[in-house]
């Protein structure tokens, strides 16, 4: 087998067993890798209903076909399970370096199982799958974690761990990879809650393909044109931190927890002003871009902060979200959430929640443990910040995420929680692109910028503030997303330089697949993993009802906000029925019998009949 | 010189809806502000408030891209300026 390594790793944690699998070849080319072949794993293995920080529910790491080869940016890892903030399934891609490594170990993926009786590791090298005690670094932060295990197996272990936030149970913690994160949906919750710190693995490459000749010719020109592209010199510059200014100019920043578009002093973190503290680049495996802007801050309460980002939204979340211009403390939070392990998105969402909530009198100072949580007082948000991760005080509540946080608090603070099935939204005002609310409520994530974002109305194609004619527009992105993330490659277009016809040679060099050939089977196969997705969802009983926006996005007139002043979402309704129209689900946003059948997913036709109305 | 310069949709909204217009200038610089006295709107969102243009813009002269952008760069009679937008997170 080439491209793939047809092989499995299950690993029981309860009873500490582990096994090899083979990957049935069917399943690769109906699913293709990544995303795709861990959510068919997960749908056909989790009975519906499973408390999703349970020893029941199962967490998966999964590669691509072009992971771990020659060619660029297509070495990230798709991280699935259950989501302890939704319920929904969750899926987040991590970067960094672990997947590549797992692959040179000889493994496609990994599912774990069960729940450890105490902190655990697991350690992957040439001897085997072995699991150890993880006393030594259990409560340790993510860097600690990770600088503990080189010392304990070697400067060339590769981990992915989590942090004291996954340890405690915040249920938006992530896993992380050296600073590369899958962030969102609480995987690294689910990793906690089965007792395991990390997964460390020796090995070393390559890894075969099928027409080798033909790969690396194809590669080869894939670096040629990443070498001199100016959108890939300018990702490397900067990252996404060039998005702040122009996406505030559009309306499209969310200032104060949604309730505006203007930040005052929004040049004091704009790209020029990161790049002057900028230190280097870093980037995951197989990737010439390195987006990953290495930044220390030099002067000021904040000096000596490090950290590989912030990116576009942890700058908005730390930064805009909170009215917050102070450049270092962003890079302090940034690095203060990665270091504890949570997504900084929804960690950022859950202080700006808190801080509208204490401006509207709905909470005081007795609630936040003393904290002033005024606009823009970073010195307090990021105390705040330490305290969520590590579960303390008022932090305790706000690790629950706002959903839970605001049904706790009551007296009204459920309007200023913006979220979707309970995932925070980030940093994309819907009101100013409304492919972008459309996207969210339709998410079978909840909401997250990365499930097909609305790059028609982005590029000015599509008027972004019109209030029909989307549906059919988030529905091709949706699938498009979902062969990104089954190939596994990055979703910097500039990083990749890959169109889909490209991809596709790629893709049957490596593997020999000549199915993969054609775009269009490729887009089948993102459609079929879309529809499981929300198929999964549907078993434990969402539907239309779920698929909605905030209250503020369809009722509130976005204030301050450039072009974009006066927006609402005046007709989700429409775009819903459009949505659900262009992918053949019925009219409660439910996969019918007939669309099942034509994408082969025949299967799950008696999983979910009975909730087609 | 006499210049054509392509805009993106969305800085369509600050040209009446023109995708094209023509222009002059001896360089990528003076072309851009011909285009600035001709839709005074464009400005406001095309650059930042040091006069920077915004990294969600790049130039593209005779579809070669200039990055970073040198508005000193030379441009010729019946030249196309393309201004496209970059825009995409992650």
């Amino acid at each position: 087998m080439r491209g793939y390594t047809g092989k499995l790793l299950r690993i029981n944690l309860s009873n500490r067993r582990s096994q090899v699998e083979d990957i049935p070849e069917q399943l690769m080319k109906d699913f293709l890798g990544g995303r795709g072949l861990a959510v068919k794993y997960l749908y056909s293995e989790l009975k519906p209903g499973v408390d999703a920080l349970g020893p029941d529910n199962k967490l998966l790491f999964m590669m691509g076909p072009l992971g771990a080869t020659t060619a660029m940016s297509v070495s990230r890892i798709a991280v699935v399970t259950k989501s302890p903030i939704t319920g929904c399934i969750a899926k987040s891609i991590a970067g960094g370096n672990f997947g590549a490594f797992l692959k040179f170990a000889g493994f496609d993926g990994v599912i774990l199982e069960g729940k450890a009786e105490k902190p655990t590791y697991i350690h992957i090298d040439g001897d085997g799958v072995h699991m150890l005690d993880a006393d030594e670094i259990w409560g340790l932060d993510t860097e600690e974690t990770q600088m503990k295990l080189r010392q304990m197996h070697g400067n060339s272990t590769k981990t992915i761990c989590i942090g004291p936030a996954g340890e405690k149970l915040v249920r938006y913690a992530i896993v992380i990879s050296e600073l590369r994160c899958g962030g969102r949906t609480g995987v690294g919750t689910v990793m906690g809650a089965k007792n395991l710190k990390a997964i460390a693995v020796n090995s070393s490459g390559p890894l075969g393909v099928y027409d080798s000749q033909q790969f690396k010719s194809l590669a080869r020109e894939q670096i040629e044109g990443l070498r001199t592209s100016p959108r890939r010199i300018q990702m490397t510059d900067f990252g996404t931190s060039y998005l702040t200014l122009g996406f505030e100019k559009m309306g499209i920043f969310p200032v104060k927890n949604f309730q505006e578009g203007h930040l005052e002093g929004v040049e004091k973190i704009s790209d020029e002003a990161f790049a002057k503290i900028k230190v280097g680049n870093n980037g995951c495996y197989g990737c010439m871009t390195k987006c990953g802007q290495e930044r220390r801050v030099t002067e000021g309460p904040y000096a000596g902060a490090f950290s590989e980002g912030p990116d576009y939204e942890s700058i908005w979340s730390l930064g805009g979200n909170w009215a917050n211009t102070n450049l270092g403390s962003i890079i302090a939070a940034d690095s203060l959430c990665d270091k504890l392990g949570m997504d900084t998105i929804s960690a950022g969402s859950a202080v700006g929640f808190a801080c509208e909530l204490f401006e509207r009198g709905i909470i005081t100072k007795k609630d936040t443990d003393g904290l002033d949580l005024t606009w823009g007082n970073h010195g307090d948000m990021l105390k705040l910040v330490e305290k969520i991760g590590r579960r303390e005080g008022f932090g305790e509540l706000l690790g629950e995420g706002t959903k839970r946080a605001a049904e706790h608090i009551g007296k009204g603070a459920e309007a200023y929680a913006m979220h979707v099935k309970g995932l925070e939204i980030p940093a994309y005002e819907p009101r100013a692109v409304k492919g972008y609310g459309l996207m969210f409520a339709t998410s079978n994530i909840g909401a997250n910028h990365m499930y097909g974002r609305p790059r028609e109305e982005l590029a000015g194609k599509v008027d972004r503030f019109a209030d029909e004619g989307k549906g059919k527009d988030i529905a091709r992105n949706q699938i498009a997303q979902a062969v990104e993330d089954s190939v596994v490659q990055c979703s910097f277009t500039p990083a990749t330089g890959l169109t889909p016809e490209s991809r596709a040679k790629l893709l049957v060099a490596a593997t020999g697949f000549n199915e993969f050939s054609d775009p269009a089977y490729l887009d089948l196969i993102g459609e079929r993993i879309l529809c499981l997705e929300r198929s999964f969802n549907v078993r434990d009983g969402f539907s239309r009802k779920d698929d909605t926006l905030p209250a503020r996005m369809l009722t509130e007139p976005l204030k301050n906000a450039g072009p974009a002043t006066g927006q609402v979402v005046r007709k989700l309704d429409t775009l819903l029925d459009e949505y659900y129209d262009a992918l053949g689900y019925s009219p409660q946003g439910i996969p019918t019998t007939e669309k099942l059948g034509q994408i082969g997913l025949d299967w799950v036709i008696e999983d979910i009949k009975g909730f087609v109305k | 010189m006499s210049v054509r310069v392509k805009l993106p949709s969305v800085l369509q909204e600050f040209s009446c809806g023109a995708e094209t217009c023509e222009v002059t200038g001896k360089t990528v610089g003076e072309c851009i502000k011909s285009l600035e006295m001709r839709f005074p709107d464009i400005k406001n969102h095309l650059f930042d408030r040091q006069g920077k243009l915004l990294r969600i813009f790049g130039i593209y002269l005779k579809s070669d891209g200039i990055y970073p952008v040198d508005i000193d760069t030379p441009v010729q009679d019946n030249d196309e300026l393309i201004i496209l937008n970059f825009i995409m997170g992650g």
